[in-house]
C-alpha cells in the first residue's frame, strides 16, 4: 500500500542516512526531488559554494552519489548543529542559530486572542538579540501544540490538537518572519477521523503527523497521518487495537490504540510511537480532569514500534503512566531511544539490546519523586548521547541525567525554570538551551502561577546561566509552547541589516 | 481487591515489564524491575484479589457484532489485572435501522410515543436529525456534534468522563444524560428548565460550554453554506427551509424516536415470561417496590413503566457538593491499579474552582428547590455509567450505598440539608440485597440497542471537508 504511494512518486533507495552520519542503514527512501534538495543544501552547509555546477553534480547516477554525500557531510561535520531532537532526515543548521520559532497559544481577552507562531531573534551579533521581531496569526484558539518542519526545513508545519487544522508557515523565504501560505483544514475527514494532529515529523519528502483522539467519542484511539511535504493526503495507519492488531505482536496487557509522539531510527527500520490521552482530557480544566475518577482511566499505557519503510506496526509495548516524548540517541552505535511517563514519572528505555527485532521497554530511572507527581513532560537529548534533559510542569524544574549508561540514568543537575515549565530545546552543540512553560491551554496553572516566557540559558557543562527571557503575557501574546529553530545559513542567505533595526516587542529583561 | 502497599505480586505486573516472551520464567533480573514499575515506595498498588474473577465478567457485550459500550474499553482498570479490550475506530460500521415503527407499535412496557401536533414523526425528519446529531460543523469550531457527549455505543451519554467537557474544553458541572426514552419527558436537562424536544437543541447549540454558536442566525447562516444539506430542509418540511422551529423539528425527531423497551423485565413483569429474568433479579424487583423504597421515584405503572416519575427531587447528593467539605487529598489513579495521593492544594494550582451548582433553584428561583434534580428513568441504566447529575458514582453499588445511608441531612459543620427530599431515609440494605437490586437493574436494557447504535454508526460523522 505505502510502497504503492512512493513508487508513483518516483523513489530512489540509498544505504546512508547522510544527516546523522549512521552507517549500517537498511535503506531510507526519499523521492528525488527530495534527494535534489537535500543535496543542494547539504552543499550549502558544507561550504561548497554556489560557484560548483550543481546541476552537473545532481544530475550523476543517484546511488552512486548518495554515499559520497553522506561521506563529505562527515568529513567535514561529524556532529551538525542544530536542536537534537529532530528528525534525522532534516537538514541542519551549522553553528549558531538566528531565530527561534515559538507556537503560540492565543489566550481569550490577551492581546487579539488568538494563536500566532513568533519569531524570536537570537542571534547575538543582531541589533534584535533576544527580541520578538515577527509574529504571524492564524485566527481561533486552535491548541497550538507541537511543529515541525518539512525535511528540506522550507516549511514549519504547527498543529491545533482542537481545531485540528495544520497551519504551514514559510520559513525559508524570509527566515526572519514565520509566514503562513497554507492551511489543512480537513484533517479530520481525509484521514478518516482522526482528531489532535500532534507531532508534525519529517520523512523524506514527506510529514508523518501523530493523532491524539478521533471523531467519534473524543477518546484516546487515533492513528498516524501521512502527508506529502506540498500537503497532499496520502495515507492513515491506524494504531493496533485488540480486535486489529494488523500484525503486530502485543506481548503484554495492554493496546489501547492510543498516540501521542513519533520518532523514526532509521538504522534500525523502526518507527515508536507513544501514548497520551483523547481530546476530553488534553482539553480538559486540569484540575478538574485529576478529579474526575474516569477521566484518569482515559491515559496511553503503550508504545508501538513500527517498520519504518512499509508503516505497519511490529510490536505493541505496555508503557504504562502515558509514555509522551520520544528521543532517540544520536551516535550510529547507539541504537535506543527515551521516553518519559507523565504520570508514573519514569524514564523509560526503549531498545532492542538482543538485536533480533523484538523491541523492550524497561523503566531505568524514577524522575524526582514520582509520588509527588511532577509530571515530565518535554525530554531533549544532547547530541552525545551524554545527557537527557527532563522538564516537569508541576514544579517547573529541568533536570539533567547523564545517560552515558542508558540502563541507568543519573540525575547530575537541576534548575528551577518558572512556575512552571514544559518545552526545552537545544542546540547542538548543548551549550544553548531554550525554555518555554504551556502545557495546554487549560492545563496551565491559573493566575500568579501562570508563567508565560520564552527564556534562554547557557549551559557549560556544570551550571546554567540566563541570557534572556520574553514574558509573553506582558508583550500580549499569549502561552509559549513549542519551539523550532531557524537560520539564514540554511538557504544560503545572511541576514538583511535592515530587518534588525524595527523589532515588534522588546526584551522584558 | 486487595489494598497492598508493599507485597508486590512478581507475576501480573511482570507482564508490564516483559513485552514479548511473557511466558518465560521470571527470572531476579524481571523481578527487580516490577519492583521499579509497581514502585512501592511511591504509589499504591491494587491487585485483582485471589480468585477474583476477570475483569472481563464486566466486559461489555457484543451482540450482532455491534459492541455495547465504549470502544476503548477500562472495566477493571482499577486493578493490575487489567488488560485492554479495545475496538478499531475503522470497525464503527453499521446499518440503517427503521426507527419510525417505534411510533406504530412502541416496545413491551412503553406507551405510545407523545408526538407533538405540529411536528408528526416523518422518515425524512429523522434521517435529517440524525445527521445533524452528529455533525461537529455545527459547532463554532467544527468540532462538537451532540454525538461528542451523547456517545451511541456509550448508552447515548459518555463513560469517558463525569462531567461533559464542552468546545475548547470549558468544564460543564453536570454528567451527559442519555437520550434512550427522552420521548416520554415533558421537561428536559438535569433541571427540568426546557419544555420540549424542539426547544431543547437550543441550549446546547447556544451554550458557551457546549457547542458555543453565537446566536440563532449564526447557526442557520452555517447550515445555509453546507452544502449537503442542500434541500434536505425543503424535502423534510414541505418546502420549508432551516429556520429556528425545523431546525428544532428535525433534532426532536432523531431523538423522539430513541426509544427502548422490551427488556427482559417488561417480558417478565408485563407479558408474564416466567424465565425472562432471574430469581435474583426478581428479589431485586421486590426489594425496589418494598424495602428500597426505589419506586417511590421511580414509577413503574400497571401497563408500562418510564422508571422515572419525571419530578425533581433533593436527594442530598446535590447538597453534598455544595456544601460538604473536600477532603484535603485525594486517592488518583495514574495508570492500571496504580494509585497516588494528590494533594487538593496542588490540585487547585491547575484547576479553576468547581462551579457551584444548586439544581431546580437555578430555573425558579425558589430556595425550596435547591439540590433538586429530576429523577432519570432505570431503563437502559447499566449502558449509562457514571452515574448521577454529576457523574461522581462510578457504578451502581456505590449509587445504592449512597441511598442506603440516607443522602446527606447535614454537612460536616452542622449545616442543614433543610430541603432533602423525605423520601430518602437510612434503608438498612444488606450487601446481598444490594447485588439483587442491581441483578433487576441488569434486567432493564433495552432489546434494540445494537440496532440504534449500528444506525448511528451508519450516520457519517459531519467534519469539515473540501470537496463539493
Amino acid at each position: 500500500m505505502k510502497a504503492h504511494h512512493l513508487k508513483a512518486k518516483n523513489i530512489i533507495e540509498f544505504g546512508l542516512n547522510f544527516n546523522t552520519g549512521r552507517e549500517k542503514q537498511p535503506y531510507v527512501t526519499i523521492s528525488t526531488k527530495q534527494y535534489k534538495l537535500s543535496v543542494l543544501v547539504l552543499m550549502r552547509i558544507v561550504n561548497l559554494g554556489d560557484d560548483m555546477n550543481i546541476k552537473k553534480f545532481i544530475s550523476k547516477p543517484l546511488k552512486v552519489l548518495a554515499p559520497f554525500v553522506a561521506a563529505s557531510v562527515m568529513a567535514t561535520n561529524p556532529v551538525m548543529a542544530d536542536e537534537t531532537c529532530m528528525s534525522p532526515y532534516m537538514v541542519k543548521i551549522v553553528g549558531q542559530e538566528d531565530f527561534v520559532y515559538v507556537w503560540t497559544l492565543g489566550v481569550e481577552g490577551l492581546g487579539d486572542g488568538q494563536d500566532k507562531m513568533v519569531t524570536v531573534d537570537v542571534n547575538p551579533k543582531s541589533d534584535n538579540y533576544g527580541k520578538v521581531i515577527a509574529s504571524e496569526s492564524v485566527g481561533g484558539r486552535n491548541e497550538a501544540h507541537h511543529s515541525g518542519f518539512t525535511d528540506d526545513r522550507k516549511y514549519l508545519w504547527a498543529g491545533g490538537l482542537d481545531s485540528n487544522k495544520i497551519f504551514i508557515f514559510d520559513v525559508h523565504t524570509d527566515p526572519a518572519k514565520a509566514t503562513l501560505v497554507k492551511t489543512i483544514d480537513d484533517f479530520v475527514s481525509k484521514s478518516g477521523g482522526v482528531v489532535g494532529p500532534h507531532t508534525t515529523y519529517a520523512l523524506p519528502g514527506r510529514m508523518i503527523i501523530t493523532g491524539l483522539s478521533n471523531n467519534q467519542d473524543h477518546g484516546g484511539r487515533t492513528a498516524l497521518v501521512e502527508y506529502t511535504n506540498g500537503g497532499e493526503y496520502i495515507d492513515t495507519y491506524w494504531m493496533p487495537t485488540d480486535d486489529n492488531l494488523q500484525g503486530a505482536h502485543k506481548g503484554g496487557q495492554f493496546a489501547d490504540g492510543y498516540g501521542y509522539d513519533v520518532r523514526a531510527l532509521p538504522s534500525k527500520n523502526v518507527m515508536l510511537t507513544s501514548s497520551f490521552t483523547g481530546w476530553s482530557n488534553y482539553m480538559m480544566d486540569f484540575g478538574a480532569m485529576l478529579g474526575d475518577a474516569e477521566a484518569m482511566k482515559r491515559f496511553g499505557n503503550t508504545m508501538v514500534i513500527w517498520d519504518l519503510h512499509t508503516r505497519k506496526p511490529k510490536q505493541v509495548l505496555d508503557v504504562p503512566g502515558a509514555p509522551l516524548e520520544v528521543r532517540c540517541a544520536w551516535k550510529p552505535e547507539n541504537q535506543y531511544c527515551f521516553s518519559t511517563t507523565a504520570l508514573t514519572s519514569q524514564i523509560v528505555l526503549l531498545h532492542d539490546n538482543d538485536n533480533d527485532g523484538m523491541w523492550q521497554a524497561d523503566n531505568v530511572s524514577d524522575i524526582a519523586n514520582p509520588a509527588d507527581i511532577p509530571l515530565p513532560v518535554d525530554i531533549s537529548i544532547q547530541s552525545d548521547d551524554a545527557l537527557l534533559w527532563v522538564n516537569t510542569f508541576l514544579d517547573g524544574m529541568t533536570r539533567a541525567y547523564d545517560i552515558t549508561d542508558p540502563h541507568a540514568p543519573k540525575e547530575v543537575y537541576s534548575k528551577k525554570i518558572g512556575n512552571q515549565v514544559n518545552m526545552v530545546s537545544s542546540s547542538w552543540d548543548g551549550k544553548r538551551l531554550y525554555y518555554t512553560t504551556s502545557l495546554l491551554g487549560n492545563w496551565d496553572k491559573k493566575a500568579q502561577d501562570n508563567d508565560q516566557f520564552i527564556k534562554l540559558y547557557h549551559w557549560d557543562g556544570k551550571e546554567m546561566t540566563e541570557q534572556f527571557v520574553i514574558d509573553f503575557h506582558a508583550e500580549k501574546l499569549g502561552r509559549a509552547h513549542q519551539m523550532r529553530f531557524g537560520a539564514y545559513s540554511l538557504y544560503g542567505k545572511t541576514a538583511k541589516v535592515e530587518q534588525a533595526k524595527n523589532p515588534i516587542v522588546a526584551m522584558s529583561k | 481487591m486487595k489494598y497492598s502497599s508493599l507485597k508486590v505480586s512478581l507475576l501480573i505486573p511482570f507482564f508490564f515489564y516483559s513485552n514479548y516472551g511473557f511466558s518465560e520464567e521470571i527470572t531476579a533480573q524481571g523481578a527487580d524491575k516490577v519492583r521499579d514499575f509497581y514502585n512501592e515506595e511511591h504509589f499504591i498498588i491494587e491487585e485483582p484479589e485471589a480468585g477474583e474473577q476477570s475483569p472481563a465478567s464486566g466486559k461489555p457485550q457484543t451482540i450482532n457484532g455491534v459492541r455495547i459500550g465504549p470502544g476503548d474499553d477500562k472495566t477493571g482498570y482499577e486493578t493490575t489485572g487489567y488488560t485492554t479490550n479495545s475496538v478499531a475506530i475503522t470497525a464503527r460500521q453499521g446499518i440503517k435501522a427503521d426507527l419510525i415503527r417505534v411510533v406504530e407499535n412502541p416496545p413491551l412496557g412503553l406507551p405510545e410515543i407523545p408526538v407533538p401536533v405540529d411536528n408528526p414523526l416523518t422518515a425524512e425528519k429523522i434521517n435529517l436529525g440524525r445527521k445533524l446529531f452528529f455533525d461537529r460543523r455545527l459547532s463554532l469550531n467544527d468540532t462538537f456534534s451532540c454525538a461528542m457527549c451523547h456517545v451511541p455505543e456509550q448508552g447515548f451519554t459518555s463513560h469517558e468522563v463525569e462531567k461533559a467537557v464542552g468546545l475548547e474544553g470549558r468544564s460543564n458541572r453536570r454528567n451527559s444524560p442519555s437520550i434512550y426514552n427522552t420521548a416520554y419527558l415533558e421537561r428536559l436537562f438535569h433541571d427540568n428548565r426546557e419544555t420540549s424536544l424542539e426547544n431543547q437543541i437550543w441550549g446546547p447549540l447556544l451554550s458557551k460550554n457546549e457547542m458555543a454558536m453565537t446566536s440563532f442566525g449564526h447557526v442557520l447562516q452555517k447550515l445555509s453554506t453546507l452544502k449537503d444539506y442542500d434541500g434536505l430542509f425543503e424535502a423534510a418540511f414541505d418546502g420549508e427551509g432551516a429556520n429556528i422551529l425545523t431546525l428544532g423539528k428535525a433534532f426532536a425527531s432523531y431523538q423522539r424516536v430513541l426509544v427502548s423497551g422490551n427488556s427482559a423485565f417488561d417480558r417478565w413483569y408485563f407479558a408474564n415470561e416466567e424465565n425472562a429474568i432471574s430469581d435474583q433479579a426478581k428479589r431485586g424487583f421486590e426489594l425496589f417496590r418494598g424495602k428500597g423504597q426505589c419506586i417511590s421515584c421511580h414509577s413503574v405503572g400497571e401497563k408500562t413503566a418510564l422508571f422515572t416519575d419525571k419530578l425533581a427531587h433533593n436527594t442530598g447528593l446535590g447538597f453534598k457538593r455544595s456544601m460538604g467539605k473536600k477532603p484535603e487529598k485525594e486517592r488518583m489513579l495514574i495508570a492500571p491499579g496504580t494509585y497516588a495521593y494528590v494533594k487538593k492544594s496542588k490540585k487547585d494550582l491547575v484547576g479553576h474552582p468547581e462551579m457551584a451548582d444548586v439544581g431546580v433553584y437555578e430555573v425558579t428561583q425558589n430556595p425550596d428547590d435547591r439540590w433538586k434534580y429530576r429523577t432519570p428513568t432505570l431503563r437502559n441504566v447499566i449502558l449509562t455509567a457514571p452515574y448521577m447529575h454529576d457523574g461522581s458514582m462510578p457504578d451502581l453499588k456505590e449509587v445504592i450505598a449512597f441511598y442506603n445511608q440516607g443522602g446527606m441531612l447535614k454537612n460536616e459543620s452542622g449545616f442543614p440539608n433543610v430541603t432533602q427530599s423525605p423520601l430518602i431515609q437510612p434503608l438498612g440494605l444488606t450487601e446481598n440485597e444490594i447485588n439483587d437490586l442491581i441483578a433487576f437493574m441488569e434486567t432493564l436494557t433495552g432489546d434494540n440497542i445494537a440496532e440504534v447504535i449500528s444506525d448511528a454508526f451508519s450516520t457519517p460523522v459531519g467534519d469539515t471537508t473540501n470537496e463539493h
